[in-house]
């Protein structure tokens, strides 16, 4: 197996973009998802092909944990890193980030509505939501370092289109 | 530049986003949003075709538009949401509130 995809970056919005490229291909490792028609002028291919259901996943989930970690743990002032531990396997995803800022209590976290109409409509409180439901498994143990481990399998039926 | 444009007609305000709405990309669209809701717009389309990403901050800048316009008596449709946005409306349950 290969050795797992190390990144580390500051701890601010700034350098998300890197992230999620970072991971958005990691992701592609996986699922073997094709690379955007290069003609088309309108699509990043690095950046904003995520049309594969694991792909779209995996990068859904991970930005709102770095949003998570930039705004709560080190409340968009930055100070310290978010360092990223990338394991792709051939038929999973595995995420390993860590941030030295505050710990996050994922038990305030509030349940979206089980209802939803117009008049519920959230307009916040969605991220862990969203991270939690696109992922297989997500834990959250509280640090120094704090550590988020994101988890997602590729289904067994995309393994092998992917590898067809 | 911001992953957005306004075009407004007599008959409708049409906000047409691109690339990626998230959370560097979201204060900008609220700042536009507070400029759209107090003209009362009767009618402004959302278009989501060249969207290509989405996250929680990109969804509640569209959510707050969603409300201004209605709580002025407006009406607002979203069109075009595919792919990675349009899962994450569905992951959300607001795939059917926004008839996509």
């Amino acid at each position: 197996m290969a050795p797992p995809i190390r990144l580390s970056v500051p701890g601010t919005l700034l350098y998300r973009p890197i992230a999620v490229r970072t991971v958005a291909e990691a992701a592609r490792l996986v699922s073997c998802s094709p690379t955007n028609d290069i003609k088309d002028p309108t699509i990043d291919p690095l950046v904003h092909d995520v049309r594969h259901p694991f792909d779209t996943a995996v990068v859904s989930a991970f930005m709102e944990i770095f949003n998570n970690i930039a705004i709560h743990a080190y409340q968009r002032r930055g100070g310290g890193t978010i360092e990223l531990t990338i394991t792709p396997t051939s038929d999973s995803l595995l995420i390993e980030v860590k941030d030295s800022g505050r710990p996050f209590d994922l038990g305030n976290v509030v349940p979206l509505p089980a209802d939803l109409d117009e008049e519920s409509l959230p307009e916040g409180g969605m991220g862990i939501h969203i991270a939690k439901t696109m992922l297989d498994d997500m834990t959250y143990t509280p640090g120094p370092p704090n550590l988020w481990r994101l988890y997602k399998r590729l289904p067994a039926a995309q393994v092998a289109v992917g590898r067809s | 530049m911001a992953p957005f444009e306004v075009h407004r007609t007599n008959e409708e305000t049409t906000l047409t986003i691109r690339g990626s709405l998230d959370i560097n990309s979201a204060p900008a669209l609220n700042d536009e949003i507070d400029k759209i809701v107090p003209t009362r717009p009767q009618k402004v389309v959302v278009d989501l075709a060249m969207l290509d990403l989405i996250d929680s901050s990109g969804v509640a800048a569209l959510v707050k538009l969603y409300k201004g316009v209605r709580n002025t008596g407006g009406a607002l449709m979203i069109t075009g949401a595919r792919d990675q946005p349009l899962a994450i409306f569905k992951l959300l349950r607001m795939d059917k509130v926004f008839n996509l």
